[in-house]
């Protein structure tokens, strides 16, 4: 039996907010097992004082005093979970500080997260996931070039993508939206493959990941199911030719986006989620059918307008509906709605995600959202910097898996 | 979720702490043990935790304070003695409390020093300490008296 | 025997001097203990439930956050019921039950708002004070049940 993934929790507030149990089952359905670093009084004052972070509740002095322990090497951990309650600036500055703390001064992957009393083990798992992954397949997420034959498919909340990549190459590929979760991956292999011109059965090693990784892994016998946040930094890494150094991926997905910092393609602190879906592809689709062009015309659309002349307001994906409405209705034109709703979403992936990791150069996105070109130029306003669009961005996470599940070919 | 059903229902939990030069947890532990009649005694780096019914553990506590009056100090425990939620070995660390218990146990030795002191001293005669809500002014004749005080 | 809240709540020396001197000291623990006691959902450690931020919603809004509501359903209860309450004022390394500052924050602002007998303390940090100390709390407990 493999030792379950030693994940450090610094926290204040999950057992009085009724969720350390979810933290606990969503660790332990991954492999993982949460512990809290032992740290004696004399290191909390000692620790807390050194740190210079002067906040007034004790849990999270503690938070402080077992984040150094973990980075002097006095406790041992595989992983880093910071947790704290959502709406406290007091514990949001320390998560920030603390985060960005470990990030520099050890290699211990880490997550944060803000909880209500709603939090659920389902919303942790992924973040779980892909803790434990990073301690325990260093190695796998060490592999820089594909190998053999392999099929990697991403069933995602709004489309299934699927590659068949060969020696290094990309072969074949499959897309569609996501209807019926188990059809809509059989549809996208099938053309994947046939595009390949590449029978099943040729097919050496099969991975999945997406929100469908594990019904879709089971049905077609995948070798590796992965999450999507190692899945998909370890693709755009490969795709942008970024495998060395630091990178920064960015996938603003259908139900939520992910933001990941990489360094040597191993992703070292990631963030996930959304408040709303004002704030995700969902919003953009929805803007483009209002407008009446195709999703993919929205992207140039976009680029011919200015999104500074309309008021916009897509917190919520209502409201924000509500507001392109009024703009259209007030005159304004068709392109300078598409680029304000490129810049609202931007904007909102910039405050609510890029604050809890720290951008590094060079800056990928990645999914499908990222051939909205008005998105892209829009996020690259906010960061200040020049995005980088890798090819097949769209398919990002079929490649990360295929790419990674080459190192499951076995010899025959 | 699934149900919980609690053990040790209708019964109390309690630390007795020892903070001495005379008497040890150990030694605590032994007096404890003697008198126990079926309540669960559990020794720990600071003393003892009891678990029983209340007038038992009551009964107990009472007695064991007669050993050291003074340096023994006792409190309500949340958890059962040993309870796997609370272990130090399943949690890695020590709980939070751990650490509270810490802080309080460097000031015990004032307390305790205090518990003598009123052995022979009525508590009315002692002047009361310092009121945290009292944020006193300075006096204006004093703050005048330190301004004529500095060097010009 | 007068219900006296103590601050901190997890106070050792609080929960001592008050059942010394003949009280019932008001702590974490009792809150902690009736959780563990009862049955219901399971919510390890403390089984403090999702739903208790929920009812902590009588002390603190929607939007404060989870903890200091959950910790309040421990507390505010308790705050209801004291009949005295003896407060630490330096009370800053007190964790766990007593590891939010703001929920520490509202629950000093909700003794000091009832009308019931307070003793207003610091921590001693010597023997002289220790014994000024002893002695403000003995004198108070004293009156309170002279009182009663």
């Amino acid at each position: 039996m493999t030792l379950p993934v030693r994940i450090a929790q610094l926290s204040c507030g999950p057992e009085y907010s009724g969720i350390q149990h979810e933290i606990d089952t969503a660790a332990r359905q991954v492999g993982g097992e949460v512990f809290y670093p032992d740290v004696a009084l004399k290191d909390i004052l000692r620790d807390f004082n050194m740190f210079g972070l002067d906040v007034r509740s004790p849990d999270l002095k503690l938070a402080i005093a077992r984040a150094m322990a973990l980075v002097d090497g006095r406790v041992e951990a595989d992983a880093v979970f910071i947790a704290t309650c959502f709406r406290c600036a007091e514990a949001a500055i320390v998560r920030n500080e603390l985060r960005r703390y470990i990030n520099e001064h050890s290699k211990l992957p880490v997550v944060s997260y803000s909880f209500t009393e709603r939090t659920t083990s389902g919303t942790l798992l992924t973040r779980m996931e892909a803790l434990t992954t990073i301690a325990r397949r260093r190695a796998l997420l060490a592999r820089e070039t594909q190998q053999g034959i392999t099929l990697g498919l991403d069933s995602g909340s709004a489309t299934t993508k699927a590659v068949v990549m060969k020696d290094n190459k990309i072969i074949g590929t499959g897309w569609q939206p996501t209807t019926e979760v188990l059809k809509s991956a059989q549809d996208v292999i099938a053309h994947a493959l046939s595009e390949a011109g590449i029978t099943r059965d040729e097919v050496q090693a099969v991975g999945t990941t997406g929100y469908g990784r594990f019904l879709v892994g089971k049905e077609i016998h995948a070798d590796l199911i992965q999450e999507e946040l190692t899945v998909n930094s370890k693709g755009a890494v490969y795709l942008a030719n970024r495998q060395h150094g630091p990178a920064t991926v960015i996938d603003i997905g259908g139900m939520d986006n992910k933001a990941i910092t990489v360094m040597d393609g191993i992703p070292g602190v990631f963030t996930m989620g959304g408040i709303c879906a004002g704030a995700s592809g969902r919003f953009l689709e929805m803007t483009a059918k209002r407008l009446g062009v195709d999703i993919t015309e929205l992207g140039p659309l976009s680029m011919k307008g200015f999104g500074g002349r309309v008021p916009m307001n897509s917190y919520c994906i209502v409201f924000g509906t509500q507001s392109l409405v009024n703009a259209l209705a007030a005159g304004s034109t068709r392109e300078d709605v598409a680029a304000a709703a490129c810049h609202s979403v931007a904007e909102q992936v910039f405050e609510q995600q890029l604050q809890e990791v720290d951008i590094k150069e060079p800056v990928i996105m990645v999914g499908g959202t990222s051939l909205i070109e008005g998105l892209v130029f829009a996020m690259g306003e906010l960061l200040q910097t020049k995005i980088v669009v890798p090819p097949y961005s769209q398919y990002i996470g079929a490649v990360g898996s295929a790419l990674l599940v080459s190192g499951f070919i076995k010899d025959d | 979720m699934t149900e919980y059903t609690p053990t040790q229902t209708d019964t109390v939990t309690k630390y007795v702490v020892v903070e001495s030069f005379e008497v040890t947890p150990a030694d605590l532990a032994l007096r404890a043990y003697e008198i126990s009649q079926g309540a669960m005694i559990k020794e720990t780096c600071f003393g003892i935790v009891i678990n029983g019914k209340k007038e038992g553990v009551d009964r107990i506590i009472t007695e064991l304070r007669k050993i050291d009056p003074d340096h023994i100090f006792v409190k309500d425990r949340g958890f059962p003695p040993g309870d796997a939620r609370r272990c130090r070995a399943n949690l890695g660390g020590a709980r939070p409390g751990y650490n509270g218990m810490e802080h309080e146990m460097a000031i015990i030795p004032y307390v305790s020093h205090g518990l003598e002191k009123l052995k022979n001293h009525d508590e009315k005669t002692v002047p009361p300490p310092k009121n945290p809500l009292e944020h006193p002014l300075l006096d204006v004749y004093k703050l005048k008296k330190l301004i004529d005080a500095q060097e010009p | 025997m007068v219900k006296v809240f103590i601050y901190p709540a997890t106070s050792l020396i609080l929960s001592d001097m008050v059942e010394r001197f003949g009280h019932t000291p008001l702590s974490s623990a009792i809150a902690i203990r009736e959780r563990i006691q009862t049955a219901g959902l399971e919510s390890p450690p403390l089984q403090i439930t999702p739903e208790e931020p929920k009812k902590g919603l009588k002390w603190a809004a929607v939007e404060v956050p989870a903890g200091v509501r959950g910790r309040m359903s421990l507390y505010g209860p308790m705050i209801g019921e004291c009949e005295a309450a003896i407060i630490i004022n330096d009370a800053d390394l007190a964790f766990g039950c007593m590891g939010c500052a703001r929920t520490n924050e509202l629950i000093k602002f909700l003794i000091h708002q009832k009308e019931i007998p307070k003793l207003e303390l610091f921590y001693p940090k010597n023997e002289e004070e220790g014994v000024k100390f002893v002695a403000a709390i003995k004198r108070f407990l004293t009156e309170l049940g002279a009182s009663k």
